[in-house]
């Protein structure tokens, strides 16, 4: 298995971990606030980050700006994916049409990036997604 | 007029503009992975996010929510920002160590497969035939993702 496989399965776990926890908080508190302590448990983790280990100091501005700009699309996407549901949406659509999102990275990278992707990694994403809606859905 | 009278529902707003932000934030990600290690990356994508942080305190701090179980909602929002924080970590790892944004995206996108097992096992909810069917493509979609 390649090592960033191991990583990026590495990560599905943690964040799969977070749905039954996230469930756990907003049973209890309103989802404004439990965005508002995950964003503090952030703050944190990058405390014993910065402590623990030795950030990169002198970076390109292309690669700050990227990396800047990732947090703030992600923390901006968790918001709007509430607003979503906020809004009236029911969760098996909503979050069901919320799965494609890697589908428009895929399409970004191989675009932007020119990345090429081998027929059966093609065929994984595709597969991936609708694996990703069927999980969404009740019943 | 509403806009859900015009045939434009907000939560539709709502849920394009998260499949844009999300959509968008996989493929900088990997920007930033071919000139920063995991670590710093997350430090930057705290940055990134305390405008946010800001804006929802101030609404939080309107709402003066004061439910019972509060203290116990928190622990596990806190939680949950300590293991996606994690998660982050090796997101970034995956990106800085080769992976392809346009692979690894799909099969992190996987991770509701995780939620459900333990929804299985801990919270001893009972799965769907869709589910049990997004469950299998799920191991299926890694298994082509990896060659």
């Amino acid at each position: 298995m390649p090592i960033w496989l191991g990583f990026a399965v590495l990560a599905l776990v943690f964040w799969g971990v977070t749905g039954v926890t996230q469930k756990l908080a907003t049973n209890r508190i309103t989802s404004e606030s439990s965005f508002l302590w995950f964003c503090w448990a952030m703050v944190a983790l990058s405390a014993v980050v910065l402590a623990f280990t030795h950030p990169q100091w002198h970076l390109r501005l292309a690669v700050v700006v990227a990396s800047v700009a990732g947090g703030a699309l992600n923390g901006l996407g968790a918001w709007t994916s509430f607003r979503a549901l906020e809004s009236g949406g029911k969760a098996s659509i909503v979050i069901s049409l919320i799965s494609l999102y890697p589908l428009l990275t895929v399409v970004l990278a191989v675009v932007i990036l020119g990345e090429r992707l081998t027929w059966e990694q093609t065929a994984g994403a595709l597969v991936a997604i609708v694996a990703a809606i069927l999980l969404s859905l009740e019943g | 007029m509403s806009e859900a009278k015009k045939g434009r529902p907000l939560w539709l707003l709502w849920s394009v503009a998260t499949i844009v932000l999300w959509g968008v934030w996989g493929l900088v990600s990997k920007v930033a992975s071919d000139g920063v290690d995991a670590y710093t990356n997350q430090l930057l994508y705290t940055v990134g996010l305390a405008p946010l942080l800001v804006f929802v305190g101030w609404t939080v701090w309107r709402q003066r929510d004061r439910r019972e179980g509060r203290g116990k909602g928190i622990f596990w929002a806190f939680l949950t920002g300590i293991l996606g924080g994690v998660g982050n970590l090796a997101f970034f790892q995956a990106l800085v160590k080769g992976g392809k944004a346009s692979v690894v995206a799909p099969v992190t996108a996987l991770f509701p497969m995780v939620t459900v097992l333990l929804a299985l096992i801990v919270l001893r909810e009972r799965l769907g035939k869709r589910q049990w069917a997004g469950l299998g493509l799920a191991f299926v979609a890694i298994y082509l993702l990896s060659m």
